[in-house]
């Protein structure tokens, strides 16, 4: 036996706080509690992870079938659709076949999921950007849906709490529709990036400029910077991007964490004489034994429609359609940013070549919104989308032909220019999950089902980011332009939100503004769930300065003694 | 509980900084399937270049079409081609795994090119001499167009679908192989320092 373990037996002790997921918010609900303090475990469903996995440095032809496995095709059917699904790392995601959902005829939902400590941080896109109160009290100012229950300057200084620690390379720009932010140095842009930008910028007036990514490019709380080899979604060995087990939960471990894996959290427990959470009930995923974990709290971090998932499934005589849901609006307004629009083209006055061994950036461009904006007029439709993109040399794997041509042709290459949108998904009460009951996961927990589609403004925000982005692509000299203007399957995205969302009245929201179920006080949901509208904005730090704030909040009633 | 009952069930008790060390470790020797084969460090970038290498998938007939058809799509010019990078053997390896209907519209491509040569030439494909073998696949390589006189169209093109898909497959195989990716330039490191952008002044883009 190691100094490092306990000898208590973790499940027959009573926590402050239990908090299930060990994602982006999971890690940092940990973190907060367990530095303030309080007497945490983190439940993860998945196994752990160990640096001595990530793939990144491993050529395609090391792989038996060079990203082409048949084992993806077979068990990983859906997740497939995630580019970052792959033959280097398909055991962090979900396998499908354990993990079912269903969907409303005629409505496709795309599910991505990881069950892994670290969650979905180990592969995210790591674009990270703050939303403003154009965004917060965006009802107030266009009369659709409803504001969120506090303002950018109650949120801001989470934003910097957060930033500060994940590190976010990024240029501030003065942008009324994109506040700026905590920045390590801004990564490069390329040639034909910083074309697009100056003639983008004067002709249009918009805004581009290089992605903000939780990538470091100074050293940073003990993490190297970024050495540029480019796919980070297979692992990080110097940690420069963020994910939640090598920074969040390590020091949530530190300061008396305990971690316990591979607990697939079944559903809350009640105390039904006092009306408060008395813990969970997890199945044990190797050996499917039922386990259960006591606690003061209960905090949710399991990705937003899990955390939805659990506390529809943990219905109670005083809560028949859900715990905490009196309002009925649990499982409603399911959000997704709808992606589809845009353009592609070549810039053929660029004379560079591509070269193998070019550095990897793993980062593009940003143009933020500029669409129905306090500076413009109103568009035909609601809200607005952003367009991430990129510029720089390529080989032409496209080229025509064949023989030395052809082989020659590949190298001369062509400087491709794109942008593709990801616009609003405005919150609906007609977009839902509710619980499939006959359909049960690998443990025997029911299943989610889907009803979700993008209306008719989100195809309008596509159409007019794919005649937009045309237009930017022109005004800089691209050849070849091809236009997009699709509305991709919901869930395509990967930013779910909404469904357990927070506000004022108890009776319209399921969470107050601290995270805290209006409905049971020691009770919270801390991730995607929470929010009120999309935005257009990526949203996973937004979600990350959320779960600052409420455990702030949380921490200070452990302190009064109000929990 | 004991502490083997605990680890079976992946509880991690933790109180120190390092913690998560052992546990990872402990995890990882019990459930070694949970690892893809890269992440457990697999290199499979041998397993074509056995002398006692047979087709999977392709009969003989199949595999040495494909062979020659592959150096005439990527020949050895100053750097090696597909015939040197086994792309023959990788694209029978897919096939004999990949679901039957990709599979088979692989092998209707090959047939079609075969076709082609016995409606022009009287002999398959890999039987022709260099120069009509060209000819066949210069018949395919490029979309038809529709008359430049009259506008007619010319009818429908399968000709140019099965060679993109042939090609495209051949091209995949080539260019995800070692040899392939350092036809490119490319030096074997794995990564070249940081991102330098662009460094030119204002209207001297290139």
């Amino acid at each position: 036996m190691t100094g490092l373990y306990t000898l208590q037996d973790p499940l027959q002790q009573t926590y402050d706080a239990v908090v299930v997921g060990s994602g982006a918010t999971g890690g940092w609900a940990a973190k907060q509690l367990s530095e303030a303090g309080l007497k945490v475990a983190l439940l993860e469903a998945g196994r752990p992870v160990s640096p001595k996995e990530f793939t990144e440095h491993m050529p395609a032809y090391k792989l038996k079938y060079r990203d082409h496995s048949p084992e993806i095709v077979k068990t990983r059917p859906i997740q497939k659709q995630c580019y970052a699904c792959m033959e280097y790392n398909y055991e962090w995601f979900v396998n499908d076949l354990e993990n079912p959902y269903s969907t409303a005829p005629g409505k496709p939902f795309t599910w991505q999921r990881l069950r892994v400590l670290g969650g979905r941080s180990l592969v995210w896109g790591r674009q990270s950007y703050r939303l403003s109160d154009n965004d917060f009290k965006a009802a107030s100012r266009d009369g659709y849906g409803d504001d969120w229950p506090f303002s950018y300057a109650e949120l801001a200084p989470y934003y910097d709490i957060v930033e500060k620690y994940v590190g976010i390379s990024g240029a501030a720009e003065g942008n009324e529709m994109l506040p700026d932010g905590q920045f390590l140095p801004p990564m490069k842009m390329s040639c034909g990036e910083i074309l697009l930008r100056d003639k983008v910028k004067a002709k249009f007036g918009r805004t581009v400029t290089i992605g903000r990514t939780a990538i470091v490019t100074q050293a940073h709380n003990g993490r190297l910077p970024c050495h540029y080899c480019g796919p980070c979604e297979r692992g990080c060995s110097t940690f420069s991007y963020f994910s939640s087990p090598f920074t969040t939960v390590k020091d949530a471990v530190k300061a008396g964490c305990t971690v316990i894996t591979n607990a697939v959290v079944a559903h809350v427990n009640m105390d039904n004489a006092t009306n408060k959470a008395s813990g969970v009930t997890f199945v044990d995923r190797m050996t499917r034994q039922v386990r259960e974990i006591r606690a003061k709290s209960v905090i949710l971090c399991a990705q937003a429609l899990e955390s939805t998932r659990i506390l529809l499934n943990s219905s109670t005589r005083e809560y028949p359609n859900g715990l905490a849901n009196s309002s009925g609006a649990l499982g409603h307004y399911l959000m997704d940013h709808v992606t589809g629009g845009g353009a592609f083209g070549h810039l053929a006055d660029m004379k560079a070549v591509p070269n193998a061994n070019e550095p990897q950036r793993p980062n593009g461009i940003y143009i933020p919104r500029f669409r129905n904006t306090p500076s413009s007029k109103q568009a035909k439709f609601l809200r607005g989308y952003g367009y991430q993109g990129g510029a720089g040399a390529e080989f032409n794997f496209s080229a025509e032909g064949y023989g030395a041509a052809y082989k020659n042709a590949i190298k001369e290459g062509v400087h491709a220019i794109s942008l593709g949108a990801f616009g609003e998904s405005l919150a609906r009460w007609d977009n839902y999950v509710e619980i499939d009951n006959s359909l049960k996961d690998a443990w025997g927990i029911p299943a989610l089902r889907f009803s979700m589609t993008h209306g008719d403004n989100e195809a309008a925000l596509m159409e007019d980011a794919a005649a937009s982005a045309a237009e930017m692509l022109e005004s800089v000299g691209a050849r070849d332009i091809r236009v997009v203007a699709n509305v991709e399957m919901p869930g395509m995205a990967i930013h779910e939100l909404g469904t357990a969302r927070m506000g004022k009245d108890p009776k319209k929201s399921v969470l107050n503004e601290w995270n805290q179920t209006h409905d049971v006080k020691n009770l919270f949901v801390m991730d995607g769930a929470s929010f009120v509208s999309s935005a257009c904005q990526n949203p996973t730090l937004t979600m990350m300065a959320i779960t600052v704030r409420a455990c702030d909040h949380l921490a200070d009633r452990f302190k009064k003694n109000e929990v | 509980m004991k502490r083997r009952d605990l680890l079976r069930a992946g509880v991690v008790l933790t109180g120190a900084a390092a913690a998560l060390r052992p546990a990872m470790g402990q995890q990882n020797a019990q459930q070694p399937s949970e690892l893809t084969p890269a992440q457990s460090g697999v290199d499979a970038s041998k397993d074509l270049s056995s002398p006692n290498w047979k087709p999977a998938f392709l009969d003989e007939h199949q595999n040495e079409t494909l062979i020659i058809l592959s150096d005439l799509i990527i020949p050895a010019t100053d750097t090696p081609g597909a015939k040197d990078a086994l792309v023959n053997r990788y694209i029978d390896l897919l096939l004999s795994a990949e679901p039957r209907d990709s599979a088979k519209a692989f092998l209707n491509s090959l047939a079609f090119l075969d076709g082609e040569s016995i409606r022009r030439f009287k002999a398959a494909f890999r039987y022709l001499p260099r120069e009509e073998q060209d000819a066949v696949l210069h018949g395919m390589a490029y979309p038809k167009s529709n008359s430049a006189w009259t506008g007619e169209t010319t009818g429908p093109d399968p000709g140019h679908g099965h060679f993109e898909l042939l090609k495209g497959r051949i091209s995949m195989a080539f260019y995800s192989s070692e040899i392939g990716e350092r036809s490119l330039g490319w030096d074997g490191a794995f990564a070249h320092g940081p991102f330098q952008g662009c460094d030119h002044s204002e209207g001297n883009h290139k």
